[in-house]
């Protein structure tokens, strides 16, 4: 092609439009696992936590392609499976250790046509030009086909295309490419690459409403429709019409995630309509159906708890991203109260009361939001959320979100965070939804450690041990389902177990927080410590105190001699009472580990300012177990 | 509220991308004196078609009229912005430009590989595509006081009770960690248990407890009962995965090769910085 001039350019947006070559292999899909004999073998429960990242963005969003981001959907896809790929500035990366799945959430918006004259359509390649095409593309010559191609734009620019290339329906956008491609690395028992893209709302100048839509299905299923924008709409109840229609039209399925509730300024849960009018029934069942999970931990911050709604746990201080929204607009101080996942857990039972239903009944989901296409939530591998911030020395300072001054963001403030662990019966698309539908799932901020909770009125402490798991699928219900109505006189039990990460740090504690609507209508909360490493006993303030801190800054290292590797637990609610809504999670806190920060430091041979944080305590959060009287 | 989401940088980038990318493209190329706009039959039906496909039923005449009128302003914003060199300088644009036309070129290196390609591709890399080796055990934590704490004897004692037949169970240290595991490929058993661990299952032999192995959750005592190599794949079982890396290979050298032979066609001249 010859070099750009600006009627050239006007030819190339005109011609790349309407170009008439297909996409790759759209032969049929394998849903087989290449190279393993057989099919993949179901479990009759949940014996394995299959870890990844709900929240991937490639090159093919507009925002990190204006960013710089090169990396495609293939790109982020082999990442996770395993492979090296080159990143958004050229370095190799890989990461420690390969996912179970993936999805890719672009902001989708059509970015071209490719459509089938390859598959030689007798529609399209009775006209002797397009023929030629056909004819050229099949030789696979570049020699061929380049002078074919510029015979295509020199024919668009003098509106002297075949009549069949105008025809729309040979039309396939970046959303078909980008499904195609999660066919292509859906490797059932091995990799699941599912389907998704992102709603991203910014309503009134920055507040984030965002929504992952996480496809049940292949592409011949997600193919059918074009996934909403903005443009469209920025409602969610007209969001959830259009997944009920997606489902009636073509059998499959979808469900809505939502993010970055830190960056609202209080609309995420906000108890009222997207227009300002009262909550209904119909918007609470309905908010209910379709999004089943809420993103607690992710680079841009974390949604689960804040200091100011919780002030007695001094945990809910943590990768805190509450100074404003998308758009450096500042935050009320009362916006706090409708945009955390545990006060929204809490209020969702108190409105549940008068509509009917809980609006805001979210399991607890990670991921990483990350716009270079490569999702990395390691803190000693961790390439940052924008190609800006890849590894280098000094990617600690700039602003990444916001504008520079109070409410900006920097490049420091990220976390290398966070990932979803779901228990699913096998590692395929239709397991791992499944285990999503029904919010079988935790977050964790990045590692792998895995928590079991189950709750029950039948448990007892000799369940607690090897057969765990089987006494609580047979005896109660799993993270994310209701408790059945108690028999009377009864307090719920439940049975936990913790695990670390077998690559990483030892735990330092389990705790269940629960939260409860009182006599007086009111919510209420309390954290209970129900296991914990080492003799330690309570302190004078009830709480059981820190584990230590293994931490050599000077080299990033920690080491494995606090702490224990599992913790597991009968625990009953000494404060039940049968009349009020409660609702329990798990968190898990692993012993303080280095940062991201502190292993750059350490690479790059430099010293950030003593405000960085460098040390953390990673931790999990189950999806809740609720409790209704009647 | 229109206002707002039109003042929207995040909404610009958007915007901007769907113009380039497809909406003006179906307008007619400009006339002479460029004053000419046509919305075509074709650019009509499309929007029809994706907003059906968005709102999942046909699209209505006022909605279709209002379609049909914001196209017609774009279009007369961008012929605007053009004649004012708006695409210029713009990193923007120069970006997404980039994208479409790697995406287009790309497709100059269509043809499907040949059986023979791929038979070359697998030989070349058998490893690459060969399946771990499945393996079947049961293993237990060595109970508190551990391999470091206790004599070799009674290490052995518990190794003889495990042979005797004794319930693993009733010697183990208490662990979520399963039991038994049936046949499952190494690299799994190492997201479960760890690296180190699965290596070790490639070393101890078959049948009998084996041990101390370490892994992060403790040291274990360990009965392999089987372990099953594969062999090297052949064509038909890992066709799909060979063809989409051999695929991914030709785009990455070809990109590569067309960068250099583009860039041999223009002078890059790069300014040192004054001072």
């Amino acid at each position: 092609m010859t070099r750009l001039n600006r009627i050239g350019l006007s030819a190339l947006l005109m011609g790349a439009s309407l170009l008439a070559l297909s996409a790759c292999n759209t032969a049929k899909v394998e849903t087989g696992s290449a190279g393993a004999a057989g099919e993949v073998r179901a479990t009759t429960y949940p014996e394995n936590a299959y870890f990844g990242d709900t929240h991937v963005h490639t090159g093919w969003s507009a925002d990190a392609g204006q960013d710089g981001a090169v990396t495609s959907p293939e790109d982020a896809f082999r990442l996770a499976s395993g492979e090296e790929v080159t990143s958004n500035t050229g370095q190799k990366v890989k990461l420690n250790r390969p996912m179970d799945w993936m999805v890719i959430t672009d902001h989708s918006d059509a970015m071209g046509t490719i459509n089938e004259i390859r598959a030689g359509n007798p529609e399209m390649i009775s006209d002797p030009f397009l023929n030629r095409m056909y004819e050229g593309l099949k030789s696979g010559d570049p020699q061929v086909m380049r002078p074919l191609l510029g015979e295509l734009v020199d024919r668009q620019s003098n509106g002297n295309l075949p009549r069949q290339m105008m025809d729309p329906k040979w039309a396939i956008s970046a959303w078909k490419k980008t499904i195609e491609i999660a066919d292509r690395y859906n490797k059932p028992g091995r990799f699941t690459a599912l389907i998704g893209f992102e709603w991203t709302v910014n309503a009134g100048g920055g507040d984030n409403l965002h929504r992952n839509i996480i496809f049940r299905d292949d592409a011949t299923r997600a193919g059918q429709v074009l996934p909403l924008t903005t443009f469209q709409t920025m409602d969610p109840e007209k969001l959830w019409a259009y997944m009920a229609a997606y489902e009636a039209k073509t059998g499959g399925r979808m469900l809505a995630i939502p993010h970055n509730g830190n960056l609202s300024n209080g609309r995420m849960f906000e108890e009222t309509r997207f227009d300002g009018t009262p909550m209904t029934p119909d918007y609470a069942a309905g908010r209910q159906k379709w999004e089943r999970l809420y993103e607690v931990t992710q680079m841009k911050g974390q949604s689960e708890s804040h200091p100011l709604m919780s002030p007695t746990d001094e945990f809910a201080d943590w990768d805190r991203w509450d100074r404003g929204n998308l758009n450096g607009v500042p935050k009320k101080p009362d916006s706090v109260r409708t945009e955390y996942w545990r006060e929204a857990l809490k209020s969702g039972l108190r409105l549940e009361g008068t509509l009917g239903a809980n609006p805001f009944k979210y399991g607890a989901n990670g991921g990483t939001d990350t716009h270079t296409g490569l999702s990395t939530f390691e803190e000693d591998n961790f390439w940052g959320k924008l190609k800006s911030v890849e590894p280098r020395k000094g990617r600690w300072e700039p602003v990444v979100v916001g504008r520079a001054g109070a409410t900006g963001y920097r490049g420091w403030e990220q976390a290398a965070a966070g990932a979803t662990g779901v228990w699913a019966i096998a590692n395929t698309r239709e397991a791992i939804w499944d285990a999503m539908q029904r919010r079988e799932t935790f977050a964790t901020t990045g590692t792998r450690l895995t928590i079991r909770f189950f709750g029950g009125y039948d448990f007892n402490a000799a369940d607690v041990g090897a057969r765990l798991v089987k006494a609580g699928y047979a005896k109660g219900v799993p993270m994310g389902a209701d408790l059945k109505a108690p028999p009377s006189g009864k307090a719920p039990t439940f049975l936990i177990a913790a695990m670390k990460d077998p690559a990483g740090a030892n735990l330092d504690r389990v705790q269940v927080i629960k939260g409860w609507v009182d006599a007086a209508g009111v919510t209420q909360e309390k954290v209970f410590d129900v296991a914990w490493s080492g003799g330690r006993k309570p302190g004078p303030n009830g709480k059981i105190p820190a584990v230590g801190n293994t931490v050599d800054l000077k080299t990033a290292k920690y080491t494995n001699t606090i702490g224990a590797p599992e913790l597991s637990t009968f625990w009953k609610d000494p404060e039940f009472d049968a009349r009020q809504k409660a609702v329990y999670y798990v968190r898990v806190l692993e012993i303080p580990t280095p940062r991201w920060t502190n292993y750059d430091e350490v690479k790059f041979g430099y010293q950030m300012p003593d405000y960085v944080t460098r040390v953390h305590q990673e931790r999990g959060f189950t999806s809740p177990i609720w409790y209704s009287p009647s | 509220m229109l206002r707002r989401l039109l003042r929207d940088p995040l909404v610009h980038f958007l915007g901007l991308g769907a113009l380039l990318f497809g909406i003006y493209a179906l307008v007619g190329p400009p006339g002479p004196a460029g004053d000419r706009i046509v919305i075509t039959r074709a650019a009509i039906a499309e929007m029809a078609r994706q907003q059906e496909a968005l709102g999942g039923r046909p699209v209505t005449k006022d909605e279709l009229a209002a379609l049909i009128e914001s196209r017609v302003r774009d279009e007369v914003f961008y012929r605007e912005g053009l004649t004012m060199g708006l695409d210029r300088n713009d990193l923007v644009i120069e970006r997404r430009v980039r994208q479409k036309y790697e995406l287009i070129a790309e497709e100059e290196d269509s043809a499907e590989p040949s059986d023979a390609d791929l038979e070359a591709y697998l030989r070349a890399q058998p490893e690459r595509f060969r399946q771990p080796p499945d393996v079947a055990f049961t293993q237990i934590i060595i109970p508190a006081g551990g391999p470091g704490k206790m004599s070799p004897e009674s290490l052995a004692v518990l190794r003889r009770r495990l042979e005797a037949g004794a319930d693993p169970l009733s010697i183990g240290q208490p662990t979520q960690l399963p039991l038994q595991v049936n046949d499952t490929p190494l690299d799994l058993v190492a997201r479960t248990f760890g690296g180190p661990f699965a290596e070790a299952l490639l070393a101890i032999p078959v049948g009998g407890w084996q041990g101390p192995v370490a892994s992060s959750y403790g040291a274990h005592f360990v009965r392999l009962d089987r372990r099953t190599l594969k062999p090297p794949p052949r064509l038909e079982d890992v066709r799909s995965e060979v063809q989409r890396e051999w695929e991914n290979a030709r785009r990455e050298r070809t990109r590569a090769e067309r960068f250099a032979r583009l860039k041999k066609q223009y002078r890059v001249v790069v300014e040192t910085p004054a001072g």
